[in-house]
């Protein structure tokens, strides 16, 4: 919102303020200034009103003139000026920049050269002196003021513009007049209100305005108007244009300037119609028909739906109520007579009106935003006073009234000492009584509470309606009091022995694990393309992820696991060049199941293959660097994967994953999945990612974590040394090495008498020369112990041999020799 | 045998320097003091020496022995030392670079995420998570939002077609409709309603608004919002933690101030503004930081506390803002990008 500061004098006395400290007291009243912009000419010395005695061409430039121009004797007579500009003759009178002037932009004016001519000073445009926006030609002063005059007193008075934000709780401050009054609040000044005399009415005009009829008066709570006899449509006194111009509004004619003009003082939108356009001299206030249409001001057609609140007459709509006017009966040039609109629409109906056309203005931004309902009487009489005085003609009869007239009351029980405990500092009763006395917020009734403390009763104003309990009007003595004056203190507060959620925990321990792997955390979006949900969500064609009003169509859906952002910010990385061992992010990710979605806490990572030249080779990472990961980061979890291979599978879970070339583990109906390995080729080609990317992501319910608060026990082991035998089996090629593990160590479990096969370690997988086709050897190192001897060879041998026999009689394994 | 013997000592000296591996170690010790060597083999003749030569004699075989023994221990020394530098190759070259990855990194909004949890967690903070998926009850209404409330028009805040379903998000009431939630306020009242005051609580985490994405927005950006409810909290109380969270953060020379401003669900409510002018890129005196106010009383007789009993404030930031100031990024964006030259500065 635009306030202007000379039109702030006049309600409020800031004349001894500078710019800043009234900024300053914007702020601190609780509305951000976001600008301060200076309009008109700024106080300038050295540039004084001078008159063309003569022009004459440049001798070597086409476009310029050599001119004298008188600038008064006090100025030093004569000067030649050379000047650029086409716009004068001989004989006008111009502002003329002498040798010394700085005009704004710290432009110095010096004695110089152009094109080899002498030139002592410059006339100038409107532009050069912040006056306007032309700048082609010379500012003609058109009134011809005293050659000599210095050019403030030849110029309009310049102005400052404050552009703040109001929050939407002060609807009151939506104009001139309510900033104006919290200004008056802050620096403790008197407010004073415009004059609003208006003669006494005419007698009523029945064949200006007839009839006032309120259908739907759910959403219009008050409607008044009022109807002028013969005005004269013209421009708009020069003052009243400065002052719409300086705030952004462009002035159209007295009688739509005065509408704005008093919307800006008041914060009470308004609307005149020209009397004869309204048929039948009736006012009908209801909602659009169905399929009604209306030309609004700006020229377009708009199609109205039923639950649309129009002002129309007895045949047509004439106005999108609070909204805009229609071109059928806004006041034009020939308007001799007026009807004047003053009324409160329901905020929310505005709001969806203005929504569904696509329609805002300066009067449905305060309807939304709540208007006095109270005020409205005094902004009427503002306004017609304004009319009268600005475009003649009369008030005929009564306003024309449909609406509730139930008084504004309101008051507030407020105790000076709750106060004081709400801030937690001393403010005393005088203060608060002063600051609450300064906002209009009368202390009516003193009284006593039962502990003897003074109790307050407070009335609210009409157009604070914003404050409703006790705890508002603290709100209301801090800020007149001064945030600034909020005490420093250390922080104090009882230890509430707490623990962090699981969640966050999580998250802290595998980033540790993955910034250990050499792994750079990254951030990506949640939101994704329908087809990357598609992608790696799961086997239905429309993963139930999507939004109902995406913003833009590149990310309209819930990402359903980590992978998709990690390979889009590793192709990013391949493009620009920037080596790196691989990626991580920890994140919500979005899984979809028969039963709906889940919300799950995951991990993943990628790990692109290593195609950098290095002067000495490194092991690269393979599909078991990818497992080990996991399997920390489940653990970390509370999961042991080892335990649980063979749980159902997510099948969604492992689209976007390699052929033969990843595993899946664990099931959202258990809480938790994992998958790894390396990622789909025909995948990373179409992303165009470079290269094999091995990955791993881990995702789990939040609240299956915090789960694994076991304190680990300490295990006694043996002092004695342990007993080593290796074998190979010989097993089918496609004979997965955990099944031949787990038979080996069932065997081993149950020859071991009187003491333990501690370890079962596989050492080689191996196929080829000496074996049969299809055949692949496994050798494992078995380690046998005691607790209590060193074992004998004769007692490790004999459960040896039982092993191997077990193996050749109970598993398709055989020994290799 | 004196002669004998110095000329023992002498081939010793001038054999065992020289030999070059174990085993011919091995068999000149032999030689030398073993069963059958040389100076056993002298010892082995004191016998046959007059008596009164004797004690010279003995003394001469101690010190041949003692210098012998001595050339011993020396040669194993030399070739145990040889022995070890043959397992190692040529002296390294400490200059080159090591083939090994670069060590992994933070991001920069986990970073600052952390330390600011950190910052809260000494003031007796815990951290608590929440959904980002929420409900129109957790998000807006349970703090003060009425449902005509322009925050929650379909233009700002993303939802969810009312045929969704997410099953481990619960709603109040079945027929509101899931949505991204737009603030982590929403865990501040799931955990007023799960537990019972005081509380003290801060909540990181990720959070949408639907707007377009710029150099100073995006479309999901990360918040850290912090609840306090006591008996007898107060602003001062809020001033207090503020400016400790803020120059822990920044730095002592930090100056913080209170604008009064307006938040649904905090009355008073302020905005924070930081004095920050050692920090990059800081060019104004008053920079705008965060918001906070004290929780409004309606929100406590919403989540079913007694606003006459207990007070409490509230306070939120942007880390994504924080981190921008902290480190000089001019641009929100570069977060999202992940580029490698981007994430490793901040190790």
């Amino acid at each position: 919102m635009k306030i202007s500061r000379n039109w702030l004098q006049d309600y409020v006395d800031l004349a001894d303020l500078t710019d800043e400290q009234i900024s300053e007291a914007i702020t601190f009243l609780g509305f951000e200034v976001e600008g301060i912009e200076t309009t008109g000419a700024p106080a300038l010395e050295n540039v004084v009103v001078g008159e063309v005695l003569t022009r004459e061409q440049h001798p070597n430039a086409d476009r310029l003139s050599i001119c004298d121009v008188s600038v008064g004797e006090a100025n030093g007579g004569t000067k030649r000026i050379v000047c650029g500009a086409q716009n004068y003759k001989v004989g006008d009178r111009v502002p003329v920049a002498l040798v010394g002037a700085v005009l704004p932009g710290d432009f110095k004016i010096k004695p110089s050269k152009i094109r080899g001519e002498a030139s002592e000073g410059m006339m100038c445009s409107g532009k050069e002196l912040n006056v306007g926006d032309d700048h082609a030609g010379l500012l003609i002063l058109t009134d011809r003021p005293e050659v000599g005059t210095p050019i403030n007193e030849a110029l309009p008075p310049g102005d400052v513009v404050f552009d703040i934000e109001i929050t939407p709780n002060r609807p009151d401050c939506q104009c001139h007049l309510g900033v104006a009054r919290e200004l008056a609040a802050w620096f403790r000044r008197e407010l004073v209100y415009p004059p609003a005399d208006l003669p006494a009415a005419a007698s009523a005009r029945p064949d200006l305005l007839k009839a006032l009829k309120v259908e739907a008066p759910e959403d219009c709570p008050v409607y008044t108007a009022t109807a002028v006899a013969g005005v004269a449509v013209r421009p708009s006194p020069e003052w009243m244009q400065q002052r719409l111009a300086a705030v952004g509004v462009r002035p159209i004619n007295n009688l739509v300037d005065i509408g704005n003009y008093v919307m800006l003082e008041y914060g009470q939108p308004m609307h005149a119609f020209d009397a004869s356009k309204l048929a039948d001299q009736t006012i009908v206030v209801r909602h659009a028909h169905e399929g009604e249409m209306i030309v609004t001001l700006d020229e377009k057609e708009r199609q109205l739906t039923p639950d649309m609140l129009m002002i129309a007459d007895a045949e047509k709509s004439v106005v999108v109520a609070g909204i805009m006017g229609g071109e059928n009966s806004g006041v034009s040039d020939d308007t001799t007579d007026l009807v004047l609109e003053v009324a409160a629409f329901r905020r929310f109906s505005v709001r969806a009106t203005s929504r569904k056309l696509g329609l805002s203005s300066d009067s449905s931004y305060r309807f939304e935003r709540g208007i006095d309902v109270h005020g409205l009487p005094e902004a009427t009489r503002r306004a017609l006073a304004l009319t009268v005085d600005l475009a003649g003609g009369q008030v005929c009869g009564e306003t024309l009234r449909v609406g509730s007239d139930v008084p504004w009351e309101r008051e507030v029980e407020l105790s000076p000492a709750w106060v004081r405990s709400r801030l937690g500092f001393d403010v005393s009763d005088d203060d608060q009584r002063a600051a609450l006395e300064a906002l209009d917020l009368l202390i009516i009734h003193e009284n006593e509470a039962e502990d003897g403390s003074p109790l307050w009763t407070v009335r609210i104003p009409s157009w604070r309606s914003d404050l409703d309990r006790p705890i508002d009007l603290v709100e209301e003595i801090l800020r007149m009091h001064g945030t600034a004056t909020i005490p420093e203190r250390i922080v104090t507060g009882p230890g509430l022995l707490v623990e962090d959620d699981p969640v966050a925990e999580y998250n802290r321990k595998a980033g540790t694990l993955l910034v250990g792997h050499s792994l750079n955390e990254s951030v990506s979006y949640t939101l994704r393309t329908g087809k990357d949900a598609a992608a790696w969500g799961g086997d239905v064609a429309e993963p139930p992820l999507g939004l109902d009003n995406p913003f833009v169509e590149d990310q309209s859906h819930l990402r359903p696991s980590l992978m998709g952002g990690l390979l889009d910010m590793l192709h990013l990385n391949q493009a620009r060049g920037n080596a790196m061992h691989g990626l991580f992010e920890t994140g919500r990710v979005f899984i979809p199941s028969d039963k709906g979605v889940q919300e799950c806490a995951a991990v993943g990572f990628v790990i692109p293959e290593n195609t950098a030249a290095a002067w000495t080779k490194r092991e690269p990472a393979d599909f078991y660097t990818a497992k080990r990961i996991v399997e920390t980061l489940a653990k970390h979890a509370g999961v042991d994967l080892s335990r649980q291979l063979h749980l159902p599978k997510d099948k969604g879970v492992a689209l976007g994953w390699q052929e033969g070339q990843h595993t899946l583990q664990g099931n959202m109906a258990f809480g938790w999945t994992a998958c790894y390995g390396l990622l789909d080729l025909a995948r990373l080609k179409e992303l165009g990612v470079e290269g094999k990317v091995l990955g791993g992501f881990f995702a789990i319910l939040p609240e299956r974590l915090g789960k694994t608060g076991k304190r680990s026990r300490f295990q006694p082991f043996s002092s004695h040394p342990a007993a080593l035998r290796d074998v190979a089996l010989v097993v089918d090629e496609n004979e997965p090495a955990g099944n031949v593990t787990k038979a080996l160590a069932k065997q081993a479990k149950s020859a071991a008498k009187g003491f333990e096969a501690e370890a079962i370690e596989l050492f080689d997988v191996y196929q080829g020369e000496g074996l049969p086709d299809g055949k692949k050897s496994l050798a494992y190192s078995l380690r046998f112990r005691a607790g209590d001897r060193t074992l004998r060879d004769e007692e490790v041998n004999k459960a040896f041999t039982a092993i191997l026999e077990g193996i050749a009689r109970k598993t398709a394994y055989t020994v290799r020799q | 045998m004196q002669d004998q013997l110095a000329e023992l000592v002498a081939r010793a000296e001038s054999e065992l320097p020289v030999l070059a591996s174990r085993p011919d170690f091995e068999a000149a010790k032999a030689r030398y003091v073993g069963p059958k060597g040389d100076l056993t083999v002298l010892m082995k003749q004191m016998g046959s020496v007059p008596k009164e030569e004797r004690p010279a004699m003995g003394k001469l075989i101690n010190e041949t022995k003692t210098r012998l023994q001595s050339l011993l221990d020396d040669t194993l020394a030399r070739l145990e030392a040889a022995e070890l530098a043959a397992q190692l190759g040529p002296a390294v070259d400490p200059t080159l670079p090591s083939p090994d990855p670069l060590p992994g990194t933070r991001h920069p909004l986990t970073q600052v995420r952390e330390e600011l949890c950190s910052i809260l967690r000494k003031v007796g903070f815990n951290v608590v998570e929440g959904p980002e998926v929420e409900t129109e009850y957790y998000c807006f209404d349970a703090l003060n939002t009425p449902p005509t409330h322009p925050a929650r028009d379909p233009q700002d805040t993303f939802y969810f077609p009312a045929t969704a379903s997410f099953t481990n998000v619960d709603k109040k009431v079945p027929e509101e409709k899931y949505l991204l939630r737009t603030h982590t306020s929403s865990v501040q009242i799931r955990t007023m309603l799960k537990g019972e005051p005081p509380i003290r609580i801060v909540s990181p985490g990720r959070v949408y608004r639907r707007d377009t994405v710029d150099a100073t927005h995006s479309a999901n950006f990360h918040q850290l919002e912090g609840l306090y409810i006591d008996r007898n909290v107060t602003v001062a109380d809020l001033k207090a933690l503020l400016d400790y969270v803020l120059k822990s953060l920044l730095g002592s020379e930090t100056k913080v101030r209170f604008r009064p401003h307006y938040f649904g669900y905090t009355e008073p409510s302020f905005e924070v503004d930081l004095s920050a002018r050692h920090l990059p890129k800081v060019n104004k005196e008053w920079v705008e930081i965060m918001g906070c106010g004290m929780v409004d009383p309606a929100v406590f007789d919403d989540v079913g506390y007694d606003s006459s009993v207990w007070s409490g404030y509230a306070f939120g930031m942007g880390i994504e803002r924080i981190a921008m100031m902290i480190y000089g990024i001019d641009d929100i964006r570069y977060f999202y990008q992940n580029d490698l030259r981007f994430l490793r500065q901040f190790c």
